[in-house]
């Protein structure tokens, strides 16, 4: 167009590739020389600078609690230096090499300590870096950007580079983003060929906690040991999902998590109190002509059911694009099945 | 009118919706066995349709890269082959050659002269365990290619003669054209429409209007409403009186014309190319279609300039009104089919940079904003998309002169030229063809703005826009000398919207 307005400089131009002054290369870092044209064969458009990470970082407001445990911290802290100290001290005025005994020891502990911490950090920072992956994957998804899309599914892959049992997904999933394909098609695709199999390995962690919950609640003698049963079991599920969606999480990091389900949880809960309430109360229906017992234990398994759904979608490295995930109803009726066999067993 | 011709003509309105009806009955019988899909490639001429066609025959066919495209992707569908067509008095679409063009000899099919039908059988097993016991497992897609000029003769189903002819000279006059069009005005302006008929006048006003018609339509004005489409691609009529008339320089509302007048003449041509060539085409091709998808060569026209655009718009909208989109029912499926899918596809988008997609479909949805709003509002659904039937070209980055310009690699066709160099058809090249402006509104505003007439083609050569034409792709072969199929960009997402429903 020849509108002043619409001008951005840049004319048509065009490069014959058998020109003296025309370069293939592969390395995208190299320039070209004076009047020469460096050509960079691409399958994937190049990324633009990005924004800095700041900018989508949400602010949080000035936290207390944060103070508070600075300071409690920082108080533990200086008691338990404080304490050694003392020990340490009181160790050279018997004898010195019972002190240096205390160094050492020290020293030794101070390591662990050290170690801790940087794994701690090394899980929490993982857990983050999956957060945000699944915050980019869906703004990708939703606002159908191939661009985008492609840089988060990089990062995908590069999750799960060291797990061999996602090979073959991962290669076909390079193979698609060689082609050109929308941003949520490609989420999708990355879906298919490179979650499912984790996908299916999280339902059946979900699903077989779901029955061990159930089944303790049908058999255990006092509500306490159900309690503690069902509590176990469901930080277990929730660390063996993490794991297996790539998130390794230490014991702060695991914290994290859980505090991140039980807001996942709070937050979906009421939400799928409507779609789930139909199945719910079939689903007592059903656990009603078990015994009182049993039926107890299948609402108990719903329950840790749907902790897992919650879990799953707080592990999980991108969002549910193509479906919404699994569901308590997707659940149910297996876990009815197996309390009725537990039943007649029993009665057996 | 007087009133006999409103009756005549709620009289034909009638019989054409009992015929359409009773065609649909049967169809519907057919469709108890196996369901069929009649698939509605169109768009104008040069936009893509053979190719298309191809590309989707092929991809299919081969087992080609649909990632996708959900059926293929998830290897439900078993195998999809070619089958004898449902009209036997349609010729048969010459994919083979096509595909031979293509791969082989590295050009693109020539410009259909002729409708041609083929019909895909595809056999798959549904996803869902109801359907797939239930359902026969097979469907037939019914495709047909035609010479896209035909399209432009829909709208006037709707007009009379003198209406078509207050339109043409409007157009004929307009600033854009009236240079093209002098020749024919002239001849016009000597023409008395009431003057006794006399053969040879009309056939010199005809052939003038065809002359005026086929200069608009050259690459450098590249314009697209240039009705009666007979006119720029005869078929076999060539030289008969249906094709012998032009438009007289009559208002749109003139009282009817004396028996024996050069205008009643052409009048009654005119009304004879309605009846007997635009309404059997148009009921035999497309008064039954269950999707459709719109091919538009949008890159074509910006080549053009702002007049092309407007022009295409202009075009399209008025094809357009003529389908009828609706939500499907059982109940018209049976006795009327309704398109309950239109895609809207800018064709030929390996012509640009990947990272141009989008602008291309901002651009294509405001061309098509007045259609794509009917039928949504209908109860259609709509999609819009920019994609390549067959990919022509690879993506590159050029450094130059401390500039990184997004290119694409490929042998432009011969005869191709950019800034004073012309190709030979061997040569290949990185190809910076410009950026398309980031509002789509950019490109019609200036369209009011201008003034100029004609725009020289030198001029468009300097333009900050210039899409080459480039040959079809070197095709990869596997280690047994077998070809891959063809490559695309968004065929699969296309296919997915059009049929992948039918195949869940």
């Amino acid at each position: 167009m020849t509108n002043p307005e619409s001008a951005s400089g840049r004319k048509p131009t065009a490069f014959r590739l058998d020109d003296r002054n025309v370069r293939m290369t592969d390395d995208e870092t190299s320039t070209p020389g004076a009047g020469e044209a460096l050509i960079t064969q691409a399958y994937l458009a190049d990324e633009e600078p990005r924004l800095p990470r700041s900018v989508s970082t949400p602010k949080s407001g000035f936290r207390f609690g944060k103070w508070l445990m600075i300071g409690l911290g920082g108080l533990v802290s200086l008691a338990a230096g404080l304490a050694v100290d003392t020990l340490i001290r009181d160790l050279f005025t018997r004898t010195d090499w019972l002190g240096w005994t205390g160094v050492a020891l020290a020293a030794i502990a101070a390591l662990g300590l050290l170690g801790l911490v940087i794994r701690e950090i090394a899980g929490l920072v993982r857990l983050n870096r999956i957060d945000h992956l699944r915050d980019k994957i869906q703004t990708a998804a939703d606002e159908d950007d191939a661009r985008q899309a492609t840089a988060g599914l990089r990062e995908l892959i590069a999750l799960y580079r060291d797990r061999p049992e996602t090979a073959q997904g991962r290669k076909a999933l390079a193979g698609h983003m060689r082609e050109v394909i929308d941003g949520r098609d490609l989420v999708k695709l990355a879906e298919r060929d490179l979650l499912s199999p984790l996908d299916l390995e999280a339902r059946r962690i979900v699903m077989n906690s779901a029955k061990r919950v159930s089944l303790v609640t049908a058999v255990s003698p006092r509500a306490l040991v159900d309690l503690l049963a069902v509590l176990f079991e469901n930080l277990r599920t929730i660390r063996r999902l993490s794991a297996l969606y790539g998130g390794r999480p230490g014991t702060l990091g695991f914290l994290r998590l859980a505090k991140h389900v039980l807001t996942h949880l709070a937050v979906t809960g009421g939400m799928a109190a409507g779609d789930s309430l139909a199945s719910q109360v079939l689903g007592q229906g059903l656990a009603a002509r078990l015994s009182a017992r049993l039926g107890e234990g299948v609402i108990n398994g719903l329950l840790t059911a749907r902790i897992g759904i919650a879990a799953i979608a707080v592990c999980r490295p991108a969002p549910f694009v193509s479906d919404n995930g699994p569901t308590v109803s997707d659940f149910m009726g297996e876990l009815v099945s197996s309390a009725a066999d537990e039943e007649k067993k029993k009665e057996e | 009118m007087n009133a006999l011709e409103v009756l005549l003509n709620t009289l034909t309105k009638l019989t054409e919706e009992t015929r359409l009806s009773l065609a649909n009955l049967a169809d519907a019988a057919g469709d108890l066995t196996v369901p069929s899909v009649r698939l509605g490639v169109t768009g104008l001429a040069r936009s893509g349709k053979t190719v298309f066609l191809t590309a989707l025959v092929h991809n299919l066919v081969h087992g080609g890269r649909l990632p996708v495209f959900s059926a293929a992707a998830g290897h439900r569908m078993t195998s999809a082959k070619l089958q004898p067509q449902p009209d036997d008095t349609v010729p048969r679409f010459d994919y083979e050659a096509h595909v031979n063009a293509l791969v082989t000899d590295r050009v693109w099919p020539e410009s259909t002269r002729q409708v041609s039908e083929l019909r895909l059988t595809i056999d798959y097993e549904s996803a869902s365990f109801l359907s797939r016991k239930l359902g026969p497992g097979r469907l037939h897609v019914d495709l047909i290619d035609y010479p896209g000029e035909w399209l432009l003769d829909l709208p006037l189903l709707n007009k009379t003669y003198a209406e078509f002819s207050a339109e043409a000279f409007r157009r004929a006059r307009a600033g854009n054209r009236s240079e093209i069009a002098a020749a024919f005005l002239d001849t016009a302006a000597k023409t008395d429409p009431s003057d006794p008929e006399n053969e040879l006048a009309a056939q010199e006003l005809a052939g003038r209007f065809k002359e005026y018609l086929a200069a608009c339509r050259a690459d450098t004005h590249a314009l697209s409403m240039l009705p009666p489409g007979r006119f720029l691609m005869p078929g076999d009529l060539d030289g008969s009186p249906a094709l012998t008339f032009a438009p007289l320089d009559i208002p749109a509302d003139a009282s009817a014309a004396r028996t024996g007048t050069l205008r009643a003449m052409m009048e009654r041509r005119y009304e004879a190319y309605k009846s007997h060539i635009v309404r059997p085409f148009f009921r035999n091709h497309f008064a039954r279609l269950d999707r459709q998808i719109v091919l538009v060569d949008v890159l074509h026209a910006l080549n053009a300039g702002p007049h092309a655009i407007a022009d295409l718009e202009v075009a399209l909208s008025e094809v357009l009104s003529a389908f009828r989109p609706g939500r499907r029912s059982w109940l018209s499926t049976i006795l009327s089919r309704r398109i309950d899918r239109l895609l809207f596809a800018a064709t030929k988008a390996d012509h640009l940079h990947s990272s141009d997609h989008d602008k291309l479909e901002a651009i294509l949805k405001r061309l098509v904003a007045r259609a794509e709003e009917r039928a949504r509002f209908k109860g259609a659904e709509v999609d819009v998309l920019a994609m390549a039937a067959v990919r022509a070209t690879r993506e590159a980055m050029v450094k130059h002169r401390g500039e990184e310009l997004p290119a694409i690699l490929g042998t432009p066709l011969p005869g191709e030229r950019l800034n004073g160099d012309c190709y030979d058809g061997n040569t290949e090249i990185a190809m910076f063809p410009g950026d398309l402006p980031e509002d789509p509104e950019l490109i019609f505003r200036q369209d009011e703005s201008k003034s100029e007439p004609v725009r020289p083609s030198f001029q468009s050569a300097q333009s900050e826009l210039q899409f080459l034409r480039f040959r079809p792709p070197e095709l990869d072969t596997t280690a047994e000398g077998m070809t891959l199929s063809l490559p695309h960009i968004r065929l699969d997402r296309a296919l997915e919207f059009l049929i992948g429903d039918r195949l869940a």
